[in-house]
């Protein structure tokens, strides 16, 4: 897979930020519930990335885990605390925040069910602002990382779960983000498609780019990480 | 390439996905066909009973009452669009707008688009068959001004229809749609003209788009003496347009913080 886009952003910010963690969580705090009955699910979590590293976030299910990549993405506002990339906070800059990220979501939804798997990746390089020229190359690339090859013109709907989820992962990374954010990404694959999935990761680290990889405690790794955490109680322990 | 470029880009790829989606479905085009003509017929005959001078001959009421039909045709398109990210929600496919540089409200915006200028095309196409089929006298010379006018009216119920998709990203329902449809048909002068409404319900004319939209389309199109003179009618449209365009785009955005707090915003 290649490796990561390269910014257009102007060289003086990229050296202001060199020495910054490429992602940084600071003092993020996440509640659920109201009134007597919240609950911190996430406490006071701080975490540096640098780039080139992937970190692997475990904790049993209901941990937090998403709740914690869900912010991250800004689908989820953190109630007190922030998240930056490259030293962009989600709520400062969407735009260029946004062109960073690449994010895998668990399960299997997020398809559309009658469009091809061209289509979906055309369409996603344009809403994640790839010009125009660039993006038939990246589709393509994406296509073949992910031997996506005979079922490029196949809409979303005929395949099978691990094709959905081959696709999903192609979407993730098509953009050539510097972060990718991959929540189970396991699901489904097979053992090619586990090969994928990590020559794709070597392809963002290559890049300069970090990944965060969430999983359920116990699930057997197919990737080597720089750095394994478990979320527990609302707080991050190194592993 | 320009931001304003990525952003017509992303934009024109929701069109060209909205357009891909809806030619997959290859009879919604002819069940749309034989709904149009089914109302067309029965209004054809409607007219025929109703026996009033109140706009022109007779016979001119059919002409009158296609024109009101149609726009509100445009008018349901637009405010039944929360149905619309209803679906995205629940498909999960809303979380892909919201997590791209384009963004939940300029995203929410482009899913708009493709249902409301295809509800304009087929207004255009209901007219030819209405003209062709039925007789309707429709104006050659109204034509273009008609297409600014159905542009800008479009506009405006998509800026209702994006309230209505606040409202769903909010508070989980935009069940208002319907009933505001259904009033709006009765007091924008749809069927009848809206001087027949009691003095006490008279003004809710005054304060929707629906009104000077469908007025300027029969003026423009079947020649229907305007209720309003024309340019107080544009004013009144492109006033509605100006205002609710950006109080709609800053609810949806407000809508968009209260459920990413909330963390709803994926939820349905």
């Amino acid at each position: 897979m290649p490796a990561a886009r390269t910014s257009s952003r102007p060289a003086q910010r990229r050296r202001r930020h060199a020495d910054e963690p490429l992602v940084a969580f600071r003092g993020v705090w996440r509640y659920w519930g109201r009134g007597s009955k919240r609950w911190a699910v996430l406490r006071d979590i701080h975490l540096d990335i640098p780039r080139g590293e992937t970190i692997c976030i475990e904790g049993r299910n209901g941990a937090g885990k998403t709740t914690l990549l869900r912010i991250a993405t800004g689908i989820l506002a953190a109630n007190r605390g922030t998240v930056t990339i490259g030293g962009i906070a989600v709520g400062d800059r969407w735009r260029d925040y946004h062109r960073e990220i690449g994010f895998l979501s668990a399960g299997d939804r997020g398809l559309y069910a009658r469009v091809t798997v061209r289509g979906h990746l055309d369409y996603w390089t344009a809403l994640a602002f790839v010009p125009r020229t660039e993006r038939r190359a990246l589709v393509n690339d994406a296509i073949v990382h992910f031997g996506l090859q005979d079922l490029a013109d196949r809409r979303s709907e005929r395949l099978s779960q691990g094709q959905r989820q081959r696709l999903r992962l192609a979407l993730a990374v098509v953009h050539r983000p510097r972060v990718v954010l991959l929540d189970e990404p396991r699901n489904s694959l097979d053992g090619e498609g586990l090969e994928m999935l990590r020559s794709a990761i070597h392809g963002v680290l290559a890049g300069g780019g970090s990944v965060i990889w969430c999983s359920p405690v116990g699930e057997d790794q197919p990737v080597t990480f720089d750095r394994i955490m478990r979320l527990e109680s609302g707080r991050l322990h190194p592993v | 390439m320009t931001v304003l470029g990525l952003y017509a880009q992303a934009i024109a790829a929701t069109i060209k996905r909205d357009a891909a989606v809806y030619a997959s479905y290859r009879l919604r085009f002819v069940s749309q066909i034989f709904g149009t003509l089914f109302t067309l017929t029965v209004f054809f005959y409607v007219s025929k009973l109703v026996r009033t001078n109140a706009v022109g001959a007779h016979s001119d009421y059919y002409a009158y009452v296609v024109v009101g039909i149609v726009t509100l045709t445009v008018l349901q398109s637009a405010l039944t669009l929360s149905a619309l990210v209803r679906g995205e929600l629940m498909a999960g496919n809303f979380e892909r707008m919201v997590i791209s540089p384009l963004g939940p409200v300029v995203g929410s915006i482009s899913l708009v688009i493709f249902p409301v200028i295809s509800a304009v095309l087929f207004a255009g196409f209901t007219f030819i068959i209405a003209a062709v089929l039925f007789g309707v006298p429709i104006l050659t010379s109204g034509i273009v001004p008609a297409l600014f006018v159905a542009l800008l009216s479009a506009s405006t119920f998509a800026a209702i229809g994006l309230l209505f998709i606040s409202a769903l990203i909010a508070f989980k329902s935009a069940l208002g749609a319907t009933w505001v449809i259904a009033a709006l048909s009765i007091v924008g002068g749809v069927y009848f003209q809206v001087k027949l409404l009691p003095g006490w319900l008279r003004w809710t004319a005054d304060i929707q788009p629906l009104t000077p939209s469908v007025d300027l389309l029969r003026h423009l199109l079947v020649g229907t003496a305007s209720a309003e003179p024309v340019w107080l009618d544009l004013v009144k449209l492109g006033g509605f347009a100006v205002v609710l365009t950006p109080v709609a785009g800053a609810i949806l955005w407000q809508a968009i913080k209260l459920s990413r707090l909330r963390g709803t915003l994926m939820e349905y």
